[in-house]
């Protein structure tokens, strides 16, 4: 644990949770959630909705999720995250074209499934497939995440962050 | 093209071409027949042929960023998990240390109550773990795995300032505000907590603390008044406990010395009801954060009932003008209800089972002489005749029923002992409740081979806890005797198998609260419950009364409209003789 997870954590590392809600309404929400060791919430960081018109689903076609729900709503995330988390999980594929925007680890939980296991490592309940820029450091984002799922079905907190937004969204 | 003319420039508009005659060089169009017909040229022709450009539209990239709320919470307060958590209690034998549960099929979630408005102060809520994760983080561990409604319980109480816990009895209310209890303390939300009981359940509140809590320092608040003093002020002391006598007593004390309370838990809070008594002013006046009720009675006798018991847990919210459907509405995300029926299909089955029995035929005509007397005296009284006077009666000739006062003669305690040898011959145990410390006195002395044991109000607490524990563990002890008023709350006997109604109480309520000492969680197999009637006497036509009364404050608590009062009134006495109460005098 370095010195910034030290200072974020309070007993142990920190750990990001980033995903969206779709909204028919009012469009597409983002919500960073960053909890302690204990799956105990220290920051959240919600959006404003974000629509995407027609002509912009046309250009971009099937890069457009990677674009909005990576580079446009996490990057906007997770610029505003004071702690420093030892990873950032998201259970939405688009959302691992974030990190390009940022220097934090970034990787998919899914419910663990036999077909997917060869694409991860299995921590809990949960595969858990880190972004390919951070493959090397796979061992190390296991090891941090195995304290965390002692506490907190990894796949959990996407659950709070999504009943949060739909509060937001009813606000 | 040559000859053209590029007339105008950029301060010209707009830009106009023009052609000379030779541009156009028409051709010509010999018509035959010798005529040559030349159309001539005109001088100048000039026409509009620049466009206007067209119109761009342009399609941003991608929606700029948007724009990001944040919230940050104060970080979690560690307060160190106990280095060992000592396990007290039967249960905790067999299964000792439960940690809690993963695999609970349905995740109980603190979600916030409708009064907190801030957005940020929803979130919080919202983004907390479940409650089996928090507890799990905790490294609190249970004497034994709560059902999830339990966890809702917690889940409900957890972020209320105000709420009332109106379980059914046996449900476990006391396990769920103390294990809420625990959660605020090791959090740090909590550093002050009075519980407030009967006197008769201190020793049981003290007891359950320490089964459910074992880390929480408690002080029992007891004694003369220096003593009282010195622990009222005792500062790191979590959690205090006193009586509501206590309390009355020490109003003054209590704001000498200035204490404020993080949370106060009111134990039978139906105890405050009485808006105007002694006991619901000094509670009320308490210094508090958080304001907890539990009770299985919320409306005892009448909606109003409520209004007293809010006026500590939310002053102010419902008032007694106030329609029983409206003051639901405004109480409903206060109160958490749950009945066995919905909560605990796992809960062994109760069966119920009136037993008519005919009195001896000494004890019929002592009966029969005291009813007749009695209602030619009432009769001869006319409009003299007082409630106060019919009351005296019905419990005159509730006495005979249980013994006659000529002879000693019995017909209840005949068929009590013929059932207690069956008890005694399996090994189980047997509850037997009245209304009277004599007929327990009485019992006492007959069932001694049954090695009877008493509970009730006029014993010390030290003799009535030592009554229990004997009860609990002696397998020479198959009965125990107790009052409605002291065994009817608060007790955990749910071992006992069997309970006896002696004679019967005014109110189904508390009735139901005696059956529930062992009908509850943790009975180990179906209990069964024999309410005696002494067949064609007073007793067969009060229960008329109370069946018909007895589903009031369920109705009322379902939000429906329901009579107001579930005791006996004035008219209802009276025609247990088919007398005609006395008209009230004019004003």
């Amino acid at each position: 644990m370095d010195a910034q997870q030290a200072e974020a954590g309070g007993d142990g590392p920190a750990f990001g949770f980033l995903t969206t809600l779709d909204s028919p309404v009012h469009g597409l929400f983002g919500g960073y959630l960053v909890v302690d060791s204990l799956g105990r919430p220290l920051e959240f960081h919600c959006t404003a909705p974000v629509k995407v018109s027609r002509a912009q689903q046309i250009l971009y076609g099937p890069t457009l999720p990677g674009q909005l729900h990576g580079r446009q709503v996490g990057g906007a995330l997770l610029a505003e995250g004071k702690a420093t988390p030892a990873v950032v999980l998201t259970d939405n594929d688009a959302m691992l074209h974030v990190r390009p925007h940022t220097k934090l680890p970034v990787a998919l939980v899914r419910r663990a499934a036999p077909a997917e296991v060869a694409t991860g490592f299995v921590v809990g309940e949960s595969v858990v497939s880190p972004h390919a820029d951070d493959a090397a450091r796979a061992d190390q984002i296991a090891a941090q995440l195995v304290s965390l799922a002692a506490a907190v079905d990894l796949c959990e907190p996407f659950e709070r962050i999504r009943a949060a937004l739909d509060e937001a969204a009813r606000h | 093209m040559a000859g053209i003319d590029q007339l105008g420039d950029a301060r010209t508009p707009p830009p106009v071409r023009s052609f000379g005659g030779d541009d156009f060089a028409l051709p010509r169009i010999v018509v035959a027949g010798g005529c040559d017909l030349t159309l001539p040229a005109p001088p100048a022709l000039r026409l509009p042929v620049a466009m206007p450009p067209p119109a761009v539209m342009s399609v941003a990239p991608l929606p700029p960023r948007p724009r990001v709320q944040s919230h940050f919470f104060a970080r979690p307060v560690s307060v160190p998990a106990p280095a060992a958590t000592p396990i007290r209690g039967r249960e905790a034998v067999a299964q000792p240390g439960v940690e809690v549960g993963r695999t609970a099929a349905r995740r109980a979630r603190v979600a916030p109550p409708k009064d907190v408005v801030k957005l940020s102060e929803r979130f919080f809520y919202l983004l907390q773990p479940d409650l089996e994760t928090m507890l799990r983080g905790g490294k609190l561990a249970f004497p034994r795995q709560p059902f999830p409604f339990q966890f809702e319980g917690m889940a409900f109480l957890l972020p209320r300032h105000s709420a009332v816990l109106a379980d059914e009895m046996g449900l476990g209310k006391s396990m769920q505000a103390i294990s809420s209890i625990r959660l605020l303390v090791r959090s740090g939300e909590a550093r002050r907590v009075l519980v407030v009981c009967p006197k008769g359940l201190v020793s049981n509140w003290a007891r359950e603390l320490a089964d459910w809590a074992p880390e929480l320092v408690v002080a029992v608040i007891d004694g003369d008044p220096a003593r009282r003093r010195w622990q009222w002020s005792l500062p790191d002391v979590p959690v205090k406990l006193a009586n509501y006598e206590v309390l009355v007593r020490d109003r003054d004390l209590v704001a000498e010395l200035g204490l404020e309370f993080d949370l106060v838990v009111l134990d039978e809070a139906q105890r405050i009801k009485n808006k105007s008594s002694q006991t619901n002013s000094a509670i009320v006046s308490l210094d508090r954060r958080r304001s907890w009720a539990l009770t299985g009675t919320p409306v005892e006798n009448s909606a109003d009932d409520l209004v007293g018991i809010f006026e500590f847990v939310d002053a102010g919210q419902i008032n007694e003008r106030m329609t029983p459907k409206a003051m639901a509405g405004a109480v409903t995300d206060h109160i958490l209800r749950r009945t066995k029926d919905k909560v605990l299909t796992e809960m062994p089955p109760r069966l119920d089972r009136d037993a008519r029995i005919e009195l001896g035929a000494e004890q019929r005509e002592t009966y029969r002489r005291a009813e007749e007397e009695g209602v030619l005296r009432l009769a001869g009284m006319g409009r003299e005749a007082t409630i106060q006077h019919v009351f005296e009666l019905v419990l005159r000739l509730k006495q005979i029923c249980n013994f006659d006062t000529a002879t000693g003669e019995s017909a209840k305690l005949e068929r009590l002992e013929a059932e207690l040898e069956e008890v005694q011959a399996s090994g189980r145990k047997a509850l037997v409740f009245s209304q009277w410390t004599e007929t327990l006195g009485r019992l006492r002395d007959k069932l001694a081979p049954f090695g009877a044991l008493e509970y009730h109000g006029g014993m010390s607490t030290v003799a009535r806890d030592e009554a229990i524990r004997r009860f609990k563990e002696g397998r020479d002890h198959s009965v125990l005797l107790l009052s409605y008023g002291a065994g009817a709350v608060g007790l955990n006997l749910q071992f006992s198998q069997y309970v006896f109604l002696f004679d019967r109480w005014w109110n189904p309520a508390v009735e139901d609260q005696a059956i529930n000492r062992a009908h509850r969680i943790g009975a180990a197999g179906a209990v069964t419950v024999t309410r005696f009637l002494s067949a064609s006497t007073i007793e067969e036509r009060i229960d008329e009364v109370l069946r018909r009364k007895r589903a009031l404050s369920e109705t009322i608590l379902a939000q429906a409209d329901g009579p107001t009062s579930a005791g006996l009134t004035a008219e209802e006495l009276f025609s247990l003789f088919e007398l005609a109460p006395p008209r009230r005098a004019a004003a």
